[in-house]
């Protein structure tokens, strides 16, 4: 039997009728046309479905949709604003941190509740946030590269090191 | 993969979801669904009904008084970690919970869920595909267990499940006295978190029908703690062991307590209780430390639940051992785990 | 020549921000109004005969628009190699393995369809398995093709030179077993496909995969249409290294159902599928016997190579051909003789994975070098040093090596990991270990590897390019067209690429064989050549020069000599189009590397690959010997790539090779136990995390190559040959001890390390 469901992503209000055993990755990708959120594995060992909830990373194939009525979801599609890019989806793309993009949706949102989390991480300490996001394309350097030239930034974008 | 269908309900207290569960054979609590949800999917377990718990409030808190720490089972683990009074009071604690899974799995994961988290082995946690290749297994339903090999003899094959606990907060929290408040439709009740785990791989906890975990209650922090969690990768895996070790000295340096349980080598946590009380009055050198991870490893009976020998995780426990009571003896003890 | 423009540059892939924005679309993220779901029915048996497939409860389930299994199907065999086919896509009396298909649903939810594969019922005849390649080999083993009654179903015994003889000259000869696990690629993004088809029968498909072109060839063959009525896009696709380049049953299914249904059909693998169902590198057994002599000379090679194939051939006879091949470089072997065999096991299927057989090898000749170096007291820098190849030089098995930088990179990642501070000098558990290698760039095999470009220049300046070439997250689609617009003069955002549509987009040979760069390159270079040259006669027309002097860059076409003399790009079309030649303005390419034969590598001598990369890797690494945990501190990559055309993409594979390389040295491992993988999850399997990733430091090598496009040379897969030997060489210098076998785990390490105790100290072998 369906439900109508109300959830609340990248700062819309959806209603969507769906079977309550759904994930919300299933939702998200099937019911609402949001794929930008990716599938690996299905059974949160890869991390490339992880979207962001109340700030907070969560494997979207192991939530329940029914589960996450009214709490605020962030999806990669929802992280550009009015046209711009977030830091991190610049330096990505910059950096060369993005081979075959699968991981990219997932280790980018991962990388920004970190962030906000903790501003100026080590080395160190970027890898253990992401170490639930397998990336078999770029060996990770380029990505910890990415993410940690977006702590230099301060909050502007654009001001970054000519490549080094 | 998709989930099987069930009913899913949003209780508003603890009391309701007490009943609920325990009216309907086929319930089961929803926390952080890490372990539930991947079960589902693999179905190893099919409720007719999801309760899920997050809809209580009050249920995560973590607070300090008198008698010790209290953490609500419904705190997120990360919440566990970056709390500053577990960073400065309980820290050990705080890196466990940052050894569990990745980063996602401790924002979603709570501290019930986890302590409850099923027990696991090669044979069980796979798909419905993957099963299908063999007859099921008792935890399943079926008749037999594949961890222990049928003997050429034809000696007797085992009986019971022998699935393995692998959660890493269990051991910490046993190691450091913890008691389990639980609420059940017969009202609360409190015990030491050791005995909430029963050994027996098909039914692992000591609960009675209807009783869900409430708060943990910590006894004031003393001595010092450790966990080392041993692990092909630095990241995602259970443990192939893990081990938990709390000690206590008096002025003159001579132990005063300790306690020593392991992850993934049993049932469910295992204390070995004889090495811990060789401890006892002793003083941490050279010998001491040879002679204490030796009986560790006597009295723990690892199984080959994962592809990991039994052999090996007897091994890694002496040398985790050694290496954890070497560490604890030595002076600077913890290694800074407020940033991690 | 004057310096380049776009090509050397660090460009970012065309597509990245697309991908960061989740606006990418891989084929899982495209619908079709209507669209049915796909399951497949896998057998649970490793080796039995399908007596009897009962659809009749799947059919019943609400939802489910079809079903079908072997009897269904043209019984029309395919293989990526046309020599080897052996497979159905549904299995027609036999499975092979645990995960052979049997059966498919079709229906309007992934859940009916989940729902319809649990309700077939199949009668089987379980059949006797065989499960390792050395008992397979044996007579009496059961036989799992009956067209190979001894299970070995491709081999190759080749020699060059003499080898009993070099052996018999020898002053020193070793002999040592090397053994390598199966592993898998691992694509983040599973395998899938959605079909469609038009009223005629023609079926569309679009498919994760990096060789559209072999795969409509494959499917036509399958579903016994022409090729003409198959059309296959390639959408984005998350990785392949190799694990998508054959057809699946889920391409064969799409199809099929959707020509059945009339409805668009998809078909999407779980992880576990992928792990178990689709490709992994062949486990190898190999015997390594070589002759020196005393000044360190590599004299002779002999090797006995036993691959398990698991249940079917795929790229087999290529595959143990180019291990036996590539033992001839990076060093002067005048002597090799090479006999190797696949064998079929009742498990998961080898197939091609980054390296193609080579890792393997390599493998066992850079570890074996290391110990050759210490027996005979030569540094193992030196001795490779003084093996190394160069180019230019006459070569045993008649291979064209037009560009060598291999000593180079030897030197440069000796020096990058501080190889003369270091060796022998750090404190014990540390230590730092080499490994060379060398790779085709786009092997001359089976006859298919021409590739197009077509080209044309549009009215407002911007360069439409078509190519076959599929981007599967390497960035071909961007290397080429920096290639396009270096040739065309024009900047990289003007190049507008469509790619990997067989309707649309010439023939590529795909995404193998490490020959995109290479191949489609020089097809956008020499398509860009042809149109440019167009317009550069009407601009000679205009400015009253001869052809020769004209220059393009920078969006101008001016005189080499005097660079203010010239038109705009814009202007010189619009003079182009109003002295009324025909537009559109095309220019069409087609490069097909020169052998000197039409070597199919299978059968002839002779040069087979266009051009040869090469590389060096040094590796750092830290064992804890209380507990055997070997950590990869540091990665130098030096590699000769001819000519980086962007640097970061290059650094890149590099990178990204290394920590696959790392992974199958210390990791990963696809553990069986009677044919079933016990661990086909991400969960258990060891891919590497970020914390486990080293720091890596890439250095490249220029060497300009003549066959390559401005220069340049493969850097997707050679890179993955050197890092797990890097590491073992490196773990001896920490620990002195030597592994034969991957992957060396923890409690490999504190095996050794015991038994290392217990024995003199002297000793060399474990």
């Amino acid at each position: 039997m369906k439900h109508i469901l109300k959830l609340h992503i990248n700062g819309e209000e959806y209603e969507v009728l769906t079977e309550i055993h759904k994930t919300l990755l299933e939702v998200l990708r099937e019911d609402l046309g949001l794929t930008g959120t990716k599938r690996g594995c299905d059974l949160g060992t890869c991390g490339a479905c992880t979207v962001l909830i109340e700030g907070r990373p969560y494997l979207s194939c192991l939530t329940l949709a029914v589960d996450v009525q009214g709490k605020k979801i962030l999806t990669i599609e929802g992280l550009e604003k009015d046209g711009e890019l977030h830091p991190l989806q610049k330096a990505f793309a910059e950096k060369g941190a993005i081979q075959c993009g699968f991981c990219t949706p997932g280790m980018i949102l991962t990388a920004k509740a970190f962030l906000e989390e903790q501003p100026h991480p080590s080395e160190g300490e970027v890898k253990k946030a992401i170490a639930g996001n397998l990336c078999r394309c770029t060996g990770y350097v380029k990505i910890v590269e990415a993410i940690l030239s977006v702590t230099d930034r301060s909050s502007e974008f654009g001001v970054g090191s000519s490549e080094s | 993969m998709r989930l099987p269908q069930f009913e899913y309900v949003e209780p508003k207290t603890l009391k309701e979801a007490s009943k609920l569960l325990a009216s309907d054979k086929g319930s089961l609590l929803l926390a952080g669904g890490t372990d539930l949800i991947v079960n589902m999917k693999h179905r190893v377990i099919q409720p007719k009904q999801v309760i899920n718990l997050k809809a209580i409030p009050k249920l995560a808190y973590i607070t300090e008084g008198k008698d010790g720490l209290r953490i609500g089972t419904l705190s997120i683990l990360r919440d566990i970690a970056s709390s500053p009074l577990i960073k400065e009071r309980y820290p050990t604690l705080g890196q466990a919970v940052r050894e569990v899974g990745a980063y996602a799995h401790q924002s979603m994961g709570t501290l019930g869920g986890n302590l409850c988290q099923g027990n696991r082995c090669r044979f069980y946690n796979q798909s419905a595909f993957w099963r299908g290749v063999r007859p099921p297994c008792f935890k399943t339903g079926g008749k037999v267990c594949y961890v222990v090999p049928v003997r050429p003899s034809g000696g007797p094959k085992s009986k019971e499940c022998h699935s393995a606990y692998c959660g890493d907060l269990a051991p910490v929290l046993i190691a450091l006295d913890a008691q389990i408040k639980i609420l059940g439709p017969e009202g609360e009740r409190s015990l030491p978190l050791k005995k909430l785990y029963t050994h027996n791989g098909k039914k692992p906890l000591a609960l009675k029908k209807g009783e869900i975990l409430k708060e943990i209650l910590v006894p004031p922090a003393s001595g010092k703690t450790l966990y080392l969690k041993w692990r092909l990768r630095d990241s995602l895996e259970f443990p192939i062991i893990s081990l938990a070790l709390h000690m206590e000295k008096d002025e003159k340096e001579r132990i005063k307590k300790a306690k020593i349980v392991f992850s993934a080598v049993g049932g469910g946590p295992v204390e070995v209780i004889e090495a811990g009380k060789m401890l006892k009055n002793g003083l941490l050198d050279e010998q001491m430390i040879e002679k204490v991870s030796n009986q560790a490893v006597k009295e723990i009976s690892p199984m080959r639940t994962s592809i990991h020998s039994p052999a090996y995780k007897r091994k890694m426990a002496g040398i985790l051992l050694r290496q954890a009571l070497e560490e604890i003896s030595s002076e600077s003890l913890i290694r800074s785990n407020s940033t991690l | 020549m004057n310096k380049l423009n776009v090509v050397g540059k660090r460009e970012p892939m065309l597509d990245a921000l697309e991908k960061a924005t989740g606006r990418a679309k891989f084929t899982d993220d495209l619908t079709l109004p209507g669209m049915l779901f796909g399951k497949i029915l896998r057998s649970p048996h490793p080796h039995a005969k399908v007596l009897h497939v009962d659809l009749s409860g799947a059919l019943k389930v609400k939802g489910v628009k079809g079903a079908i299994c072997g009897k269904d199907i043209p019984k029309k065999k395919y293989g990526i190699v046309p020599m080897a086919k052996d497979e159905y896509a549904l299995a027609i009396d036999k499975v092979r393995y645990i995960g052979d298909e049997v059966a498919a649903v079709v229906a309007t939810s992934i859940d009916a369809a989940e729902e319809a594969i649990s309700r077939i019922r199949v009668d089987y005849e379980v059949l006797p398995a065989v499960f390792d390649p050395l008992v397979a080999m044996k007579p009496g083993a059961p036989v799992i093709h009956e067209e190979v009654p001894n299970n070995i179903s491709a081999s190759i015994r080749k020699e060059f030179g003499h080898v009993e003889r070099a052996l018999s000259e020898s002053d020193f000869i070793f002999e040592d077993p090397f053994d390598t696990q199966a592993v898998n690629h691992c694509p983040l993004e599973p395998q899938a496909a959605i079909g469609m088809a038009d009223h005629s029968g023609k079926v569309t498909l679009w498919s994760s995969t990096q060789i559209p072109f072999f795969l409509r060839r494959n499917l036509a063959t399958t579903l016994d249409i022409p090729e003409s009525k198959v059309r296959i896009i390639k959408p984005k696709v998350g990785g392949g290294f190799g694990q998508k380049i054959d057809l699946y049953a889920k391409d064969f299914c799409a199809a099929f159902f959707a020509i059945k249904t009339k409805k668009p059909v998809k078909f999407v693998y779980e992880r576990e599928e992928v792990f178990t169902c689709t490709r992994q590198r062949h486990p190898m057994h190999i015997q390594l016997k070589t002759g020196m002599k005393k000044d360190g000379t590599i004299l002779a090679q002999q090797f006995k190579v036993v691959a398990d194939g698991g249940a079917y051939n795929s790229t087999a006879p290529l595959m143990i051909t180019l291990a036996c091949y590539f033992i001839m470089l990076p060093y002067r072997l005048e002597n090799l003789l090479f006999e190797g065999y696949h064998v079929y096991t009742n498990k998961p299927v080898g197939g091609a994975m980054r390296g193609h057989g080579i890792p393997q090898v390599r493998f066992a000749v850079e570890a074996q070098l290391d110990m050759i170096a210490e027996k005979m007291g030569i540094d193992p820098l030196e001795l490779r040093l003084k093996n190394a190849f160069l180019a230019g030089e006459p070569h045993p098995a008649k291979l064209l090596v037009q560009s060598c930088g291999f000593s180079d990179t030897l030197i440069k990642a000796a020096e990058g990991i501080g190889w003369k501070e270091k060796k022998g000098k750090l404190p014990f558990g540390r230590g730092v270990g080499l490994a060379g290698a060398s790779f085709p760039s786009g092997v001359s095999n089976m006859s298919h590897i021409s590739s197009g470009a077509v080209l044309k220049i549009e009215r407002d300046g911007s360069i439409t390019l078509l190519t076959g070439a599929a981007d599967i997250g390497q960035g071909a689609e961007t290397v080429i067209s920096q290639i396009a617009a270096e040739e065309m003069g024009v900047l990289l955002e003007d190049i507008r690429i469509t790619a990997a549509d067989t309707e649309i987009t010439p023939l590529d040979p795909g995404t193998f064989g490490s020959g995109v760069t290479l191949r489609a390159g020089n097809a956008a270079k020499m398509a860009a050549q042809v149109a440019k040259e167009k317009l550069f006669e009407a601009v000679a027309e205009k400015l009253e020069v001869d052809i020769h002097q004209l220059e393009a860059r920078d969006r101008r076409i001016y005189l080499k000599n005097q660079p203010e003399k010239g038109l705009s790009l814009k202007e010189a079309i619009k003079f182009y189009q109003y002295s009324d030649r025909p537009m559109p303005i095309i220019g069409r390419g087609s490069y097909l590397p020169p052998a000197k034969e039409p070597t199919t590598l299978l059968k002839e001598d002779g040069n087979f690959s266009p051009a040869y990369s090469f590389m060096t890797q040094a590796a750092e690494v830290e064992v804890d010997t209380a507990t055997g945990k070997v950590k990869v501190i540091n990665m130098v990559a030096a590699h000769d790539c001819g000519r980086a055309i962007n640097p970061m993409l290059v650094e890149g594979q590099l990178e990204g090779s290394v920590v696959g390389g790392m992974g199958q040295a210390l990791y990963e491992d696809v553990r069986t136990e009677k044919g079933q993988v016990l661990n086909p999850s991400f969960l258990d399997y060891g891919l590497p995390t970020a914390m486990e990733a080293p720091s890596i430091s890439s250095v490249e090598v220029e060497t300009d190559d003549p066959e390559g496009p401005f220069g340049a040379k493969e850097s997707g897969e050679g890179t993955q040959l050197a890092p797990a030997p890097a590491i073992i060489n490196a773990i001896y210098d920490a620990i002195g001890v030597r592994f034969k076998s991957l992957p060396v785990t923890p409690d490999k390490v504190l095996e050794a390390l015991s038994q290392k105790e217990q024995k003199k100290p002297n000793t060399k072998h474990q």
